[in-house]
């Protein structure tokens, strides 16, 4: 392991993030409010820190990194944007009071998670409320791709990183050099942000507003800096913009590149996407007659409130306008599924994500299949390209490893004495970046009374979810360490 | 520029390797799933796996807009239908192809006015054959490298132990009244390349570098304590179409040659096409063989089998025995920095052959030949000075060249001029730099011009 390299790429995201703090302070200088002093100490320390590190571990030579130094810098990367992005809420102390309560917020931000530990949220200053939205657009797309983005001299290192914070069962690049498409997926990401930006200031929302919403949909984060969420605002037209940029956030960002290459059939074509939106539409369907009479008379706010809470929660935004909580127990359980089945792969949502699930099921007709035909030869397809072995094998692995993370940590969560609906809601809503669970920590309700180790114990799952759990669990694998 | 290699051998890797550190836009393609992962791993370049002969796969790799199509695999069919295919479906894209049978050596030609239109067909096997050539001919070489159609060369020479040179600076080379002092383009010392000044001091160990005109090389080759010794007998091992080929050629000259080759059939074939040389049926690494065919009194001993564990064992087996010199063919390039350490001195290796060969072909603006060295920490490009490059009408000592660039010579018409900071480059010469790897996009900057040449 290459320990010098490796702590000074992190130095240099370390300054980066320090000097995107700018973006939050312009914020609290127009509103003047107390968030100034604290945000400026921060950017300070953060800088510094960071040139520290960068200086102090510099090398002239960039060599080659290998996997395990990309995944090192991966995950010390984001638990250290973890603690630098807490700076600005610890340091203004009210409801962030404790440390682990800011740092519990801004892994929330960075993990597109948007769980949050606030009550009241409009009580908090403008400038922190952007810089809790500004992170969640950072780490949607990712700080790291982003870096690569820009950083020239990242190079052939840029690869491993972008694997490591990117992962996805069958990875695509979608243009020879890995710099290119690093700014490619930016780009549309920013495009297709500056479109809500405009469709929700149309709408009549205040820029503000627009600009915090739009950094927490297209991550699919769903911080919001109303304490009802989009449920504040109680207008069809913004649930409608919400749900369909929900969705388009919730699909692989290479599509949305051919789509605007003009490969209009880009979205019909790829198999994943069909199932995706298929799937979201069978659920909003089943959910709506589930809710129609038993909690909403009309039909029309049935459909508008279950589809909107489906989108919300599949795509791993977590944005609420109804409390689903009072909701039938058949529809909090399909809710709890869609926690699980998460967005597609190469999107910004979290989850299991839908290429994996339809991988699996089709490796479960692979052995019923052989059961019937011993002799028989089956290759697995997507779209008719042929699924290799590897891919399979570490499609299943993740699968099985986030079962089993989600099983240890909510077992460890209950014995924190929380109760075990609260329990499972609130680790797979960390797990897969969701933002509210069921339970006391539903869409109503928050994180701030969590125990204190079940705060830390879940901003580790929300760091888990977020990089796709290998990158970060290979950290307490010994054999990493091994010489 | 968008370049398309098809095969992730050994070629397409360091191929691949080069132009993605020069920040090109590179797709390889290779049907084997290993291979191309073994690229993607460690190379910034797109990948797909498939056959690179199909036209479905072309087409996905991008070949419509792809510059250049590099047809690399082993096989020499699957290289020329690559090529086939991309000329149908984009006719506009360069094609470069490695065909390495024999019977293709009269036909590069025809293969580029005809059918495929290949604009280039390579063949290392050939380029090898002129190596060990070079080799045998410049005394103490490891190196050797030729410009201007062999006018100038490149050379490379080992100062060992004991080497009168050792801890003497440049500057205080021991020359000859009235000669010019030897340009030293490069280093390279415990594995890491170095740009010289007039300051540093030579060490035992060293591998230096330097350009010379090919009448004043053996005086320059004196300087470093090499001296001629006439090449009267050879012993190959390995009768494989590079053995025979170089059989072939030293059959041309007073030379007594012996080939020694395993396989039987083999051997009769050998003894059908050549006249003067001993074909002998054996092991190359059986030590009988070897006393009893004289091994002690060889002047070069050449190994050349496929099998370069074998070639590597042979050599150290027959420079034991008290053959003079040995050239060894290695094809892994993973093999090269282990080297010098077991005492092997000279190698050449098709693969490399091939990639320079490729190199020289893909370069911007008027570059006539490229030569990497030193696992190809660097490379040395002869170019024509154009009217619009900025190198041109100026002393060199006032062109702000990018580090790790050196001007190592200067051809004008006839003559070759061993540059100082005083010397001015017209128009129209052809000049040969040396350039480390990271400054290579920044020479082609300089000396590019609009237009692309190939």
């Amino acid at each position: 392991m290459n320990w010098r390299y490796i702590l000074s790429v992190v130095g240099i995201l370390i300054l980066f993030l320090g000097l995107a703090m700018i973006f939050p302070l312009f914020w609290g200088l127009y509103y003047g409010d107390q968030s100034v002093i604290p945000l400026l100490k921060s950017m300070g320390i953060t800088i510094i820190s960071g040139f520290i590190f960068f200086i102090s571990f510099r090398r002239s030579k960039v060599e080659l990194i290998r996997k395990r130094e990309g995944m090192a810098i991966v995950a010390i990367g984001w638990t250290a944007a973890g603690l630098f992005g807490a700076l600005p809420f610890y340091l203004s102390g009210g409801e962030f009071g404790s440390f682990v309560n800011a740092f519990f917020e801004s892994v929330s931000g960075f993990t597109t998670t948007g769980s949050s530990i606030l009550t009241d949220i409009e009580a908090v200053s403008r400038g922190l409320l952007f810089w809790r939205s500004l992170i969640q657009w950072l780490g949607g797309m990712g700080i790291i791709v982003l870096s690569v983005a820009i950083l020239p001299f990242l190079g052939v290192g840029g690869m491993q990183l972008y694997k490591a914070e990117v992962p996805s069962p069958v990875p695509d690049k979608l243009k020879p050099r890995i710099r290119d498409t690093a700014m490619i997926l930016w780009k549309v990401y920013a495009l297709i942000s500056l479109a809500e930006l405009i469709l929700l200031m149309v709408g009549g929302m205040s820029f503000f507003d627009s600009l915090c919403h739009t950094f927490t949909t297209m991550p699919t984060g769903g911080f919001s800096p109303k304490s009802a969420s989009i449920a504040h605002y109680d207008s069809v037209y913004f649930d409608t913009i919400f749900i369909f940029f929900m969705l388009l956030a919730g699909l692989n960002f290479s599509l949305h590149y051919q789509f605007l290459k003009g490969n209009t059939l880009a979205f019909w074509r790829d198999p994943e996407c069909r199932v995706f939106i298929g799937t979201v539409l069978v659920l909003m369907l089943v959910v709506t007659f589930n809710t129609y009479g038993q909690v909403y008379e009309k039909i029309g706010s049935a459909f508008r409130y279950s589809s909107f809470q489906v989108m919300s929660i599949i795509t791993t935004t977590g944005y609420a306008t109804a409390d689903y909580g009072q909701w039938p127990a058949m529809s909090q359980f399909i809710l709890l599924l869609c926690m699980f089945f998460g967005a597609s792969a190469g999107s910004t949502g979290g989850g299991m994500k839908c290429l994996r699930i339809m991988l699996c099921f089709k490796h479960c007709y692979k052995e019923l299949f052989s059961l019937i035909h011993p002799r028989g030869v089956m290759q697995i397809k997507i779209g008719g390209k042929p699924v290799s072995d590897d891919v399979m094998r570490s499609v299943l692995g993740f699968l099985a490893l986030y079962i089993g993370l989600f099983a240890f940590s909510t077992v460890v969560l209950s014995g924190m004495g929380v109760d075990l609906m609260t329990s499972i809601g609130a680790v797979a809503a960390t797990l897969g970046n969701i933002g509210p669970g069921l339970g006391l920590v539903g869409p109503v309700n928050n994180y701030a009374h969590m125990p204190y180790l079940g705060k830390w114990l879940l901003s580790w799952c929300m760091l888990l979810g977020r990089l796709e759990i290998f990158t970060v669990i290979i950290l307490i694998v010994p054999e990493f360490w091994r010489k | 520029m968008k370049i398309v290699i098809v095969g992730a051998g050994e070629v397409g890797f360091h191929i691949a390797s080069h132009l993605a550190h020069e920040n090109k836009d590179v797709v390889v393609i290779d049907s084997d799933a290993d291979a191309i992962r073994r690229v993607s791993d460690s190379i910034d370049v797109q990948v797909l796996n498939g056959s690179g002969s199909s036209p479905v796969v072309l087409e996905e790799a991008g070949i419509k807009d792809a510059e250049i199509l590099l047809a690399v695999t082993n096989s020499d069919e699957t290289n020329l239908v690559a090529c086939l295919v991309s000329s149908i479906i984009s006719p506009s894209t360069k094609k470069l192809a490695r065909v390495r049978h024999a019977d293709f050596d009269d036909y590069h030609d025809t293969f580029r006015d005809y059918a495929p239109n290949i604009d280039t067909l390579i063949n290392p096997e050939i380029e090898v054959v002129k190596t060990i050539d070079r080799l045998m001919s410049v005394p103490g070489a490891v190196d050797v490298g030729e410009f201007a159609d062999g006018r100038v060369k490149f050379v490379g020479v080992n100062i060992e132990k004991g080497n009168r040179l050792d801890g003497v600076r440049l500057s205080e080379l021991p020359i000859r009244k009235g000669e010019q002092r030897p340009l030293i383009a490069a280093v390279v010392r415990e594995e890491e390349l170095i740009i010289p000044s007039g300051k540093d001091r030579l060490k035992a160990g060293d591998l230096v570098y330097f350009i010379s005109e090919e009448d004043k090389l053996l005086n320059t080759l004196a300087v470093f304590d090499k001296h001629v010794e006439p090449i009267r007998r050879v012993l190959i091992v390995g009768g494989g179409r590079i053995g025979f080929r170089l059989a072939t050629l030293l059959d041309e000259k007073p030379i007594q040659t012996k080939i020694i080759e395993k396989d039987p059939d083999r051997c009769l074939f050998l003894a059908e096409q050549l006249n003067k040389a001993v074909v002998l049926s054996g092991d190359g690494s059986d030590q009988g063989l070897l006393a009893e065919e004289n091994i002690q009194d060889m002047d070069v001993v050449v190994t050349l089998t496929d099998d370069e564990e074998t070639n590597i064992l042979a050599s150290l087996l027959a420079k034991r025995m008290g053959a003079r010199k040995t050239i060894t063919q290695i094809s892994k390039f993973s093999y090269f920095p282990l080297l010098t350490a077991i005492g092997i001195e000279q190698v050449v290796s098709p693969r490399l052959s091939a990639v320079n060969s490729i190199l020289q072909h893909i370069r911007r603006g008027k570059v006539l030949s490229a030569i990497s060295i030193k696992g190809e920490q660097a490379e040395v490009l002869e170019a024509v000075a154009l009217e619009t490059s900025e190198i041109v009408g100026k002393p060199l000592k006032s062109i702000s060249l990018p580090e790790g660039v050196l001007v190592t010579g200067i051809m004008r018409k006839d003559k070759v001029i061993i540059p100082t900071g005083e010397s001015v480059i017209t128009p129209g010469d052809r000049i040969i730099i040396f350039a480390g790897r990271q400054a290579i996009p920044k020479i082609e900057k300089i000396l590019a011009v609009k237009l692309e040449y190939f």
